[in-house]
């Protein structure tokens, strides 16, 4: 197994298993969610909607990274890099605008959002940008063929 | 790149539609039409696995007062806004129940750096409704939440200071006017 692919393979277990867990988490109490959406002050008409959504969405990619065959792991890997953009901009949104909130980043109880919260967030957000640009078909090498001997 | 683009929409529309499928069955899904925005009471979800705060305290006016010289103290009032325009503990802050989430999260901002919370409403509850909301929301074992026994109309029966005025800020919490001046329930 070449570097690259060990590479790959820790990528996908780490952005993927994330996705799966924050996914769960949240999937268990969705009014809670929406709550902590709420709080973000962003969208707090669509915050009940996204609370629906999102958990599943999550945990759909996240399988999609880990266990579909590479055509769908791309697709997977640059949906986990859209959510996590999302999440990096409003955690990003909120640090700024001073907003004392919770996260609500693995469902409810995740603590205030900080620094830590934004560097956790980016750092997920370069490993589905270096997933999706790593886990892609091996360009097709063709053997020079011998030249024709004429006779 | 196209394929990609199309499969991560797939993806997100499969776990959009799953999404609102396991809304709809589940009891504890979220109501999109009850669903309402948090407000001071509502603002924190429950449950959690953040440390557990202090415990809100219950004191006399009488008591309470004594800890409103302080500049560490905070002073909240959670009754409505035209009982706090014709009276109201000097130097408390308006934070109703109906608060938005933002007013709330901005009286948490105020905590930030004092020791003692004062609380008061019309009675007992309302009051502890609210100070039970920023405790959980606040999560400071090292700051003490103290509620008005009996509310404000204790307090005033006790000829505690009160200053009145019109509630300017209502829907944010603001610092209100230190000048002393007797509210309607404040005896002469």
């Amino acid at each position: 197994m070449s570097p690259r692919a060990v590479l790959v393979l820790l990528l996908r277990l780490a952005v993927g298993a994330v996705l799966i867990v924050a996914g769960l988490l949240k999937l268990r109490d969705p009014t809670a969610f929406a709550t902590e959406i709420a709080n973000y002050q962003l969208l707090p008409a669509g915050a009940a909607w996204l609370a629906a959504v999102l958990p599943a969405v999550e945990v759909v990619v996240g399988a999609s990274v880990l266990a579909l065959p590479q055509a769908w792991r791309r697709g997977g890997a640059g949906a986990a890099l859209a959510l996590f953009v999302l999440f990096t901009g409003a955690v990003g949104s909120a640090y700024l605008r001073r907003i004392n909130i919770d996260c609500g980043c693995f469902g409810t109880g995740g603590g205030p959002i900080g620094v830590l919260t934004l560097v956790r967030n980016l750092t997920l957000t370069v490993a589905a940008l270096a997933l999706l640009r790593l886990d892609r078909p091996r360009p097709v090498v063709l053997a020079p063929t011998a030249p024709a001997i004429s006779g | 790149m196209v394929p990609v683009i199309t499969r991560a929409l797939c993806l997100v529309g499969a776990g959009a539609l799953l999404g609102l499928a396991l809304n709809a069955v589940r009891p504890n899904g979220v109501r999109f039409a009850a669903f309402a925005p948090p407000s001071a009471c509502t603002m924190s979800p429950s449950g959690g696995d953040a440390p557990t705060p202090g415990p809100v305290e219950a004191m006399a006016p009488h008591d309470a007062a004594g800890l409103c010289g302080d500049a560490s103290t905070l002073i909240a009032d959670v009754r409505t806004a035209a009982d706090f325009a014709q009276g109201h503990v000097s130097g408390a802050i308006h934070l109703p129940c109906t608060a938005s989430g933002q007013a709330a999260s901005a009286a948490v901002d105020l905590v930030r750096g004092r020791q003692t919370l004062v609380v008061y409403g019309t009675g007992t509850d309302d009051a502890r409704r609210v100070a039970d909301e920023l405790r959980q929301r606040i999560r400071r074992r090292d700051l003490r939440i103290v509620v008005v026994s009996g509310g404000f109309g204790a307090w005033s029966q006790a000829g505690l200071a009160c200053s009145s005025g019109a509630c300017a800020q209502c829907a944010a919490p603001a610092a209100v006017s230190a000048s002393v001046a007797p509210g309607p329930g404040s005896p002469p």
